[in-house]
């Protein structure tokens, strides 16, 4: 690890590296020079071949999705940077605008660029009240230094840069839920097609990209797109900021080039399990399928690896768990948040998230029969796909995981189910 | 199958005859695709998806399976989410018998119960909304489609949901009430009876009505209905599809006349004081009427009746008295009128008086009548001064006789020296032509039970009859409106029964501008599919 650059963190331990001044010291704003040498065109190629994935919890490719974008359609374009932060476990977006807010607005900058776009939002979950100041002052430092404004540089591009804050819902973190809100609408996701891309705020096309994904094009736009595949795993390239908290020594979050292995990222950045031996990770975020401390024996810290466990990068914050822990009730947490977060809006969300969160609850009080986990798994799979965006699978994915892998944790509260026949005809 | 460009799945299957079930969908409204009960599987390149057949648009060569595994378990589970929390009060509810969940969960439903925890319901009961209009929150499915409708038709967007996920309710907006001109609408695009009318609230089971295809006659829009009745007790008038005029929306004033017509009723044959049978009173008009000279007699036909009625009307002025004579005033004051569907003009017919050539001003003949010109005056149908009593008074006044055809006990019936008993358009078979000038048929829902109130061109018949004029021989109002066509070069080749449900439109100017003036409700199938 010792041969790489931070390229998203290298400000964070810097006096005062959210200043202009700072960054400009630092190397700040730097591939401005680079960038309004390319045509757009060229930025996204290059973006492209970078191989830089969306961070925020899809893995979609950046330069893909920006490719989308209709030009000369006579509508604006729109970039919104989805700050909502929000995924349980997931703590690294709010550091990044904290200590190094111009890196994002340097970012912006990139991405408005290639996506030809002149009016970008900063969409913040509300309750980054010091984030919104920092970047609030840093827009108005990066004005006065033209870096924002017209005219960058003198490069003849234009571009205004605005903070939103969001109201502290979840599903805001949903790119068309998102938008909804950043309208002044109820935020609740958008029915697909047509996408943002084509569709989307204010009904003109618009790129939703996640902080970390626009804190990392300057990196790629100043030293090119070879030099930063180059950086992490064939199908992972640069680095990230990997979060950890639960039963460690030390929680926290560090910034490294993808694929190091799970164990290694543990012992050496968590200095250990706390308490005892691995049960369980949650790999990136509360959505993600649980994994097995067996199967993380094999586990890197990558798309593909976390692929081929059959779960998903998601935000690459991973919660740990030690031997003490009662999945069940964990569960039972997750299952409570979603009940309340589901926007409401599709019928297997709004009834199923509500409907798996009364069966734990029943689970928990020592009332339910196994019979009754298989009905949640069956739940699970009635909301997965089945809806306007992917928050009833982002609940499906963690209880069928959770009931598949720890099915005892779960049945130590729960009655055979030959007893429940006779209650069933007693009760209701 | 074959289906025009733009059509979206749902639409395609089901005018293809294929069945797919479906909540929020309203072919007249914005899709929302949230209730996720018409999933589809649909073939693609990296293997087949599950979608929603709403918001998916039909594409060359695609293959959609609506009853596939996946497809059919993917519409049994979310039917089983929308039951999951619903109250099953259905014996006490209005909706059931045409309540969407009812009868879709009877068709492709889950029967075995496994809730297995308490029900949570979604919020109260009853609560009185709008003036027309009661909210039951813990029905509701959350379909959005009343928010749609108040967003998009009488753009009013009283409603809305508050909170979110499971604690999602329908509710108004503070200090608001469901008070639209077009509020009843939102109970019937209401799946379930979360939002159903005061007027009907505990009225009738809906499985004991008939419905009668029927043409609303508050307005010369003439907006399609069913009539829904039992026993000869109306219950309510339902706004009935047609994708050319009303789509499926009608107005709180069309819809609460349903009782208009059943009350304040001419029940009775009245010669002066005493109660006739209708062959005496016809033979004593007869008698009238041959002992004076046709030119002193006036006729007054009506928008508001039926072309038939008209018809017959003008023809015995013409073949007996003097077709000078007749005339259809102006009914009352103009009314309202906004840009979705109410017209100024309150009468249904008035392009039908001018197809046959009627004068609708008629202001020359009722100051001749008030001159004193005439001895006798049959009015059809027809309240020219509304309920003036006075001016009623002095316009007739100087009229030996006033000859009433009536529906309704007016001022003007009061004063008639020979009143007759007509039946409203509820009672009758008939055609009204509308402002845009569609040919529209309705028919009778159910047979008075008094025989002597007759159909008023049956009763200009048997009048001719008595006074011997030849060409009245029509057994009933179909009879009457086969001859018209014959007739009238606009209305040539068609039967009354010919005439398509959703009407037909002829070659006359139009007088009134369209329906849903600056309103996006473009239906979300642009045509009869292909088969």
């Amino acid at each position: 690890m010792s041969d790489f650059q931070p390229q998203l963190t290298k400000r964070f331990e810097t006096k005062d590296g959210h200043t202009l001044k700072v960054f400009l010291e630092t190397g700040g704003y730097a591939s401005l020079k680079n960038l309004f040498a390319k045509k757009p065109a060229e930025i996204i190629e290059e973006v492209k071949a970078s191989g830089l994935k969306g961070r925020g919890g899809a893995g979609f490719p950046a330069g893909m999705k920006w490719s989308f974008v209709p030009q000369n359609t006579g509508k604006a374009v729109y970039l919104v940077v989805n700050a909502d932060e929000g995924e349980p476990g997931t703590f690294t977006d709010r550091f990044s605008m904290l200590y190094d807010p111009h890196l994002l607005l340097e970012g912006i900058i990139c991405a408005s660029y290639a996506i030809n776009c002149h009016t970008s939002y900063i969409y913040v979950r509300g309750e980054f009240v010091e984030q919104i100041n920092r970047l609030n002052a840093a827009i108005e430092e990066a004005k006065k230094a033209n870096y924002l404004g017209k005219n960058i540089q003198g490069s003849g591009f234009d571009l205004e840069v605005y903070v939103h804050r969001g109201a502290g819902a979840y599903i805001c973190g949903e790119e068309t839920g998102l938008l909804e809100s950043l309208e002044g609408k109820k935020g609740q996701p958008r029915i697909k097609p047509p996408f943002p891309a084509i569709v989307g705020a204010f009904g003109c096309p618009t790129i939703v990209n996640n902080v970390k994904t626009l804190s990392s094009v300057p990196w790629i736009v100043e030293n090119g797109a070879a030099a930063y595949a180059a950086i992490g795993t064939k199908e992972s390239p640069g680095t990230h900021v990997f979060g950890l908290s639960g039963h460690v020594n030390q929680t926290g979050y560090w910034e490294m080039p993808f694929g190091l292995p799970m164990m290694e990222f543990i012992e050496k950045y968590g200095k250990g399990m706390k308490g005892g031996k691995l049960k369980a990770v949650i790999p990136g975020g509360s959505s993600c399928p649980v994994l097995t401390a067996q199967e993380c024996a094999d586990l890197t810290l990558s798309y593909e690896s976390m692929r081929d466990h059959k779960t998903m990068f998601g935000t690459g914050c991973a919660i740990i768990m030690n031997e003490h822990t009662d999945m069940a009730k964990i569960l039972k947490n997750l299952t409570h948040f979603y009940r309340d977060e589901s926007c409401g809006q599709c019928t297997p969300c709004r009834e199923g998230s509500a409907w798996e969160d009364r069966i734990m609850k029943k689970i928990l009080s020592g009332e339910a029969t196994t019979k009754e986990l298989d009905l949640m798994l069956e739940i699970a799979d009635n909301m997965e796909g089945k809806t306007i965006c992917v928050f009833s699978s982002a609940l499906a994915f963690p209880v069928r995981s959770f009931i598949k892998k720890f099915r005892e944790d779960f049945e130590k509260y729960c009655k055979p189910a030959s007893v429940a026949v006779l209650e069933k005809i007693t009760a209701n | 199958m074959e289906v025009p460009d733009g059509t979206n799945v749902l639409e395609a299957a089901l005018s293809n005859n294929v069945p797919l079930e479906h909540f929020c969908y309203q072919r007249y409204l914005p899709v929302a695709g949230n209730c996720r009960t018409c999933m589809v599987e649909i073939e693609g390149p990296k293997g087949s998806m599950l979608t929603v057949g709403c918001n998916t648009k039909v594409a060359e060569g695609m293959v959609v399976h609506t009853d596939s595994p996946k497809a059919k378990a993917a519409q049994k589970s979310a039917l089983e989410f929308l039951l999951l929390d619903h109250p099953l009060d259905c014996p006490v509810c209005d909706k059931a018998g045409e309540c969407k969940l009812q009868n879709q969960y009877m068709e492709y439903g889950l029967y075995d119960f496994r809730r297995g925890v308490p029900r949570d319901f979604k919020g109260g009961k009853a609560e009185d909304i709008g003036e027309h209009v009661m909210l039951d929150q813990e029905r509701c499915v959350l379909c959005t489609r009343c928010i749609r409708f108040v967003d998009e038709v009488p753009k009013t967007s009283e409603l809305a949901i508050v909170n979110r996920g499971h604690e999602s309710t329908i509710t108004i907006f503070p200090g608001q009430r469901l008070d639209n001109p077009y509020s009843g609408n939102v109970t019937d695009i209401c799946p379930v009876g979360a939002l159903t009318l005061k007027e009907f609230r505990f009225k009738q089971r809906v499985w004991f009505l008939k419905k009668t295809e029927s043409i609303c006659p508050g307005c010369s829009r003439g907006c399609n209905i069913t009539v829904e009745q039992n026993k000869g007790k109306i219950y309510r008038f339902m706004p009935r599809e047609n994708s050319e005029l009303n789509k499926t929306w009608i107005c709180d004033e069309g819809r609460f006349s349903f009782n208009h017509w059943q009350e304040n009723r001419v029940t009775e044959v009245k010669l002066g004081h005493g109660i006739r049978s209708l062959a005496e009173g016809i033979t004593e008009l007869a008698k009238l009427l041959e002992g004076i000279s046709p030119d002193e007699v006036a006729g007054i036909a009506s928008p508001a009746a039926a072309l038939e009625d008209n018809y017959l009307l003008k023809k015995l002025f013409e073949k007996r008295f003097k077709l000078k004579n007749l005339a259809a005033p102006f009914w009352g004051k103009p009314g309202q009128a906004d840009n979705i569907l109410k017209l100024e003009d309150k009468t249904p017919n008035a392009q039908g008086l001018r197809l046959l050539g009627i004068d609708t001003e008629g202001k020359d003949l009722l100051a001749r009548i008030e001159k004193g010109d005439f001895k006798i005056v049959i009015m059809m149908h027809n309240n020219p001064h509304g309920q003036d009593e006075a001016r009623a008074k002095k316009v007739f006044g100087k009229v030996n006789a006033l000859i009433v055809l009536s529906v309704h006990q007016t001022k003007v019936a009061e004063q008639g020296s020979m009143v007759f008993p007509m039946r409203p358009f509820t009672e009758k078979n008939g055609t009204f032509v509308n402002a845009t000038s569609r040919l529209q048929r309705f028919r009778a829902a159910y047979e008075p039970e008094n025989p002597d109130i007759v159909e008023a061109s049956l009763w200009i018949s048997r009048l001719a009859k008595a006074l011997k004029v030849e060409g009245f021989d029509f057994e009933d109002t179909p009879a009457v409106f086969n001859a018209i066509a014959k007739d009238i070069p606009a209305l040539n080749g068609l039967t009354f029964n010919s005439i398509p449900s959703t009407g037909k439109v002829l070659d006359l100017p139009p007088v009134g501008p369209e329906p849903f003036q600056g309103i996006k409700c473009q239906p979300n199938i642009l045509g009869k599919a292909k088969a």
